[in-house]
């Protein structure tokens, strides 16, 4: 369901937050839109630095592998990059359309077939890894899944928890997320 | 023995001829803790990372300032070990700025993290081109420059020290690294019989959980791991501590093997939480 209790605003700011103590940087220096790798200088392990950070925040699980490794072994490998590691028109395709509303219309405009793969984190932006953890908080089941009730509520503005008997709210992980999607659009659009 | 003794083989070899040290993926984290260790007891060194104009750039600069400060000679010699034109370049790089090469360390890394079967197949190559195939390279473009000469070949003073870890003998979700681990543990035995005879020594140093910048990758993986009793968490300092025990002359009586320093984690099946 689509939850209501943590707002997209609180969760920039959380993610802000996580980028500024992993990266050791002033929040302040962190905006919105902010490319993780080009404007903040992040690198691959500082992502799983800050997701473990966001993690703990939110009691949530974000993925751990990237779209294109879920494309491959989903659909085969070679169906998301070429023998040579750049990326096939299939995948640019389908990241199109994940993308579309998570990031700037420059930035989709430079996914072209032929990229390499290791370009693909520079595109992401504050703002489109929020998205990726509201995706996730929106997995919010209608009703507690201990007791049956449905009265969340956050604890810290971070950790929704059932108000009835406490149980943490289960989300799905952010892996399934992915795959659920790419499920979704590729029975709708036939991009494969 | 005493530490203190210890500690005087490696000085007495660095009041000599400072000792030559190439540490292959130096940049951070353990191998880094093993170049400043080195160069500490008096070796020169050459520090390997694989991307330029990154991070790893950045602080394998900042670590060869640190050696300098320490008045050794300390050569940035970047390169990809999964390639061999690229190992080729930066063996010669690294003998040529440090005048030679006394000690290899084998410490660099990469692998993805996802159970063995889920693995595609440009990920098993990348899996085994990197971490057998190019330690492999490594050995073999390093053996020009450690042959053994007059003085030297008496006290076999050159060593090869590949760091491995717990991954090789146990199981840890996700992690295909243990399987060629435990392949370069066996390297480890086989080059020790063939490159004793020309002096050179050959051993594995095994570390257990320790809270590098790898660390960060291995919670994500495996559920629990950052509620480990903090005491059982090793420190790149101990594990340079042995590897820099490995290369002097009162660990000679040890070929072929795999030092495990983990602090007794994998001494017990079970722990209370």
């Amino acid at each position: 369901m689509r939850q209501t209790l943590i707002s997209d605003d609180k969760v920039i700011e959380e993610l802000k937050k996580a980028a500024a103590e992993t990266l050791a940087i002033d929040v302040a220096t962190i905006k919105a839109d902010s490319s993780l790798v080009k404007d903040l200088g992040a690198e691959s392990l500082d992502f799983l630095d800050i997701n473990y950070r966001i993690e703990q925040t939110f009691a949530i699980k974000m993925a751990r592998h990237f779209i294109i490794e879920h494309i491959e072994e989903m659909f085969g490998e070679g169906t998301a990059l070429d023998t040579d590691g750049k990326l096939t028109e299939k995948a640019v395709n389908l990241m199109r359309i994940r993308l579309d509303t998570a990031v700037e219309g420059s930035t989709l405009e430079a996914l072209k077939p032929g990229m390499d793969m290791d370009a693909l984190p520079a595109m992401i932006t504050i703002r489109s890894m929020a998205g990726s953890i509201m995706d996730i908080l929106d997995t919010l089941p209608e009703n507690c899944t201990e007791c049956g009730k449905s009265a969340w509520k956050t604890e810290n503005d971070t950790h929704i928890v059932c108000g009835a008997c406490g149980a943490e709210a289960a989300y799905k992980n952010g892996d399934d997320l992915i795959k659920d999607w790419l499920q979704k659009t590729q029975d709708e659009h036939k991009i494969i | 023995m005493t530490m203190d003794t210890q500690t005087a083989d490696i000085m007495d070899g660095a009041a000599n001829s400072p000792r030559k040290v190439l540490v292959t993926g130096s940049s951070r984290g353990i191998g880094a803790a093993i170049a400043a260790a080195f160069a500490k007891s008096g070796a020169d060194v050459a520090i390997n990372f694989s991307k330029q104009g990154g991070r790893s750039e950045e602080h394998a600069k900042k670590l060869a300032a640190e050696i300098e400060a320490m008045g050794r000679r300390a050569a940035l010699v970047p390169g990809d070990i999964s390639q061999k034109e690229s190992v080729r370049r930066l063996f010669s790089e690294a003998a040529t700025s440090l005048d030679g090469l006394d000690v290899l360390i084998l410490n660099a890394a990469r692998a993805p993290f996802k159970p063995i079967e889920r693995l595609l197949e440009r990920e098993l190559r990348a899996l085994v081109d990197t971490n057998y195939i190019g330690n492999i390279f490594c050995v073999q473009e390093a053996l020009p420059f450690m042959q053994c000469t007059g003085e030297r070949t008496k006290g076999h003073d050159k060593h090869i020290i590949f760091i491995s870890s717990l991954g090789s003998r146990f199981y840890n979700p996700a992690y295909p690294l243990g399987s060629m681990k435990a392949a370069m543990e066996s390297v480890v035995r086989d080059l020790s019989e063939t490159l004793f005879k020309r002096g050179i020594t050959v051993n594995a140093v095994s570390g257990g959980l320790v809270k590098t910048d790898s660390f960060k990758v291995l919670r994500q993986f495996i559920d629990g791991v950052d509620r480990i009793p903090e005491e059982l968490f090793v420190t790149p300092q101990e594990i340079a501590d042995v590897v820099l025990f490995l290369c002097c002359p009162s660990s000679r009586g040890i070929r072929g093997q795999t030092i495990v320093v983990d602090r007794g984690l994998s001494n017990s099946l079970h722990r209370n939480a």
